[in-house]
């Protein structure tokens, strides 16, 4: 009887930390962009959907140098290297239903930034210098369903 | 202590938008078998470039509005034309441009100063550079080019409607010589003339908020008598 | 007649656009002519700005009611007004399924309460009234500049120390 007493309880709490774990783990969309201002106006058709994002920008021609999906959970860093050789690194904050909160770091700057977007937004973050009028942007958005 | 400096910015939720993975040609074939959602999704991809392109050539924002309805109206009567010999949006576009330049047909036939032909005139002032400012790395460079940009719609309206197209189609839809010749039904020789003739008006134009003077031509001058070139603002 | 004349329209070119003869002979004259150098400069500087400027205002623009008057025009409903319709449908269902129906709503109701009292004190409720999302930004090293759109930020870098192009 004890046994069974035990299991039905170790049944009920797996049911019930079930959606919180299924939770933790958060499928990210993450490329790595490049915007020049030299040349005639061009975009990947890959990369359409940032189109209003990057419309904003100096840079007016856009290609993609890298494109992968993660899982990442909550305190989890993701690093990532750039066509230049630096690194940035990519770390989930905090992660509710419809919001997330990520922390860009470039380690060759310095440059810490914690941002929170919600379901189906994007960050668009430049990582590296300007250099001979192009630069590389690190573009990550959770849920990629959402697109 | 940690240099932190908290933001409170607002966003306002998003218009949903197809996936890009959706094939333009799949999406064309579902509009085809009445798939409703199929046409939606080609629209939504297409709808802000083909207003852009609209915009470029009509100027008015309520007329590229209209002109930009219109264009997916008529593709989506000739889908079952569409043979897939081009790319959709090349297709697409075609449409576009015969949509707008058909809407300002009236301002074309009445427009005398449009030759297409380059002078020598029209080379007075090339020595001058463009934009003192030098739009490096800066962000606010970022803001300076973006207000730039704003000046850009206005001066690209003061252009002739054949000048205007071409440099829109040139610069929204990147097309080659080639390509804007077969577009426009036109030599390439005039493509690339119009083009200068487009730019060379756009540098005058921009001369005014770049704070570069233009030389006053010397009395009697070729250039006093055939350039098209206004003086700038002080 | 001057060789500009004959080469000023060629500036501006892009590779594999002109015959070789004439892309050479391009070349060969921006070496020596100070003012079509110039004026090649100046027309790679402003080349974009034009399709900036118009996909930017067309960016701007709010193209909610876009698509439906399209759709509107060739004939085709709404998702909007397809929605309606599927609404009936699934209570016409409903009712001729109501054995099925009313517990599988009842245990729908049960589970929507537990998850509430368990998870629901931890996040914010965004307000009936509240249209926007109030979102956050923490910013830290030199200079970086956030962008707002409504498909979420956009963050720049503060230029290098050293000059660049």
């Amino acid at each position: 009887m004890g046994r069974r007493i035990a299991f039905a309880c170790v049944f009920l709490i797996g049911i019930v930390s079930a959606p919180a774990l299924a939770r933790a783990e958060v499928p990210v969309h993450i490329r790595i962009i490049k915007g020049s201002k030299t040349g005639p106006a061009k975009m990947d058709d890959s990369l359409l959907v940032l189109k209003k994002q990057l419309s904003s920008l100096a840079y007016v021609r856009w290609t993609q140098e890298s494109d992968e999906k993660r899982t990442m959970s909550k305190g989890k860093i993701e690093f990532f290297k750039l066509p230049d050789g630096d690194d940035v690194s990519l770390q989930l904050k905090d992660e509710q239903p419809d919001k997330v909160t990520f922390e860009v770091v470039l380690l060759a700057r310095k440059t810490h930034n914690k941002l929170t977007i919600e379901r189906g937004q994007r960050i668009v973050h430049q990582v590296s210098g300007e250099k001979d009028g192009s630069a590389f942007f690190l573009t990550v958005i959770v849920w990629p369903d959402a697109r | 202590m940690l240099p932190w400096r908290t933001t409170y910015v607002n966003f306002r939720s998003r218009q949903d938008v197809p996936t890009v993975e959706d094939d333009d040609l799949a999406l064309v074939q579902r509009a085809r078998l009445g798939d409703a959602e199929g046409f939606r999704a080609l629209v939504v991809r297409y709808q802000r470039k083909v207003y852009a392109v609209a915009l470029g050539i009509v100027k008015d924002a309520d007329l590229a509005w209209d002109v930009a309805q219109d264009v997916f109206v008529r593709v989506h009567r000739g889908l079952d034309g569409f043979k897939g010999e081009s790319a959709f949006g090349t297709w697409l576009f075609r449409i576009a441009t015969h949509v707008a330049i058909d809407s300002v047909r009236k301002e074309r036939i009445t427009q005398r100063d449009d030759v297409d032909e380059v002078r020598e005139a029209d080379l007075e002032g090339a020595g001058e550079g463009i934009l003192a400012t030098s739009l490096g790395n800066d962000p606010r460079e970022t803001l300076l080019r973006h207000e730039l940009a704003a000046k850009m719609e206005a001066a690209l309206a003061t252009l002739p409607e054949k000048h205007r197209t071409i440099l829109v189609l040139r610069e929204i839809e990147g097309l080659s010589y080639e390509e804007l010749a077969d577009r426009l039904g036109i030599h390439k020789g005039t493509v690339m003339s119009r083009l200068f003739h487009a730019r060379k008006k756009m540098q005058a134009a921009l001369r005014g908020y770049a704070g570069v003077r233009h030389r006053a031509p010397a009395a009697g001058s070729d250039v006093e008598r055939g350039t098209s070139e206004g003086k700038v603002e002080e | 007649m001057k060789p500009c004349v004959r080469i000023a329209p060629m500036i501006g070119s892009r590779p594999g656009e002109l015959p070789a003869e004439d892309a050479r002979a391009l070349a060969a004259h921006l070496e020596t002519c100070a003012d079509c150098r110039a004026l090649a400069a100046s027309f790679e500087v402003t080349d974009g700005l034009v399709a900036e400027a118009l996909l930017a205002r067309a960016n701007a623009r709010d193209f909610a009611p876009f698509v439906d008057e399209v759709m509107a025009r060739v004939g085709h409903r709404s998702p909007r007004a397809a929605a309606r319709t599927d609404r009936r449908s699934l209570l016409d269902a409903l009712r001729e399924r109501w054995r099925i129906a009313v517990p599988a709503l009842a245990a729908a109701v049960v589970l929507a309460a537990v998850g509430t009292f368990m998870y629901g004190g931890e996040h914010v409720v965004a307000e009936p009234e509240q249209r926007l999302a109030s979102l956050e930004v923490e910013l830290s090293g030199e200079g970086s500049i956030v962008l707002q759109t409504s498909d979420g930020p956009v963050v720049l870098l503060a230029p290098d120390d050293d000059t660049g192009s």
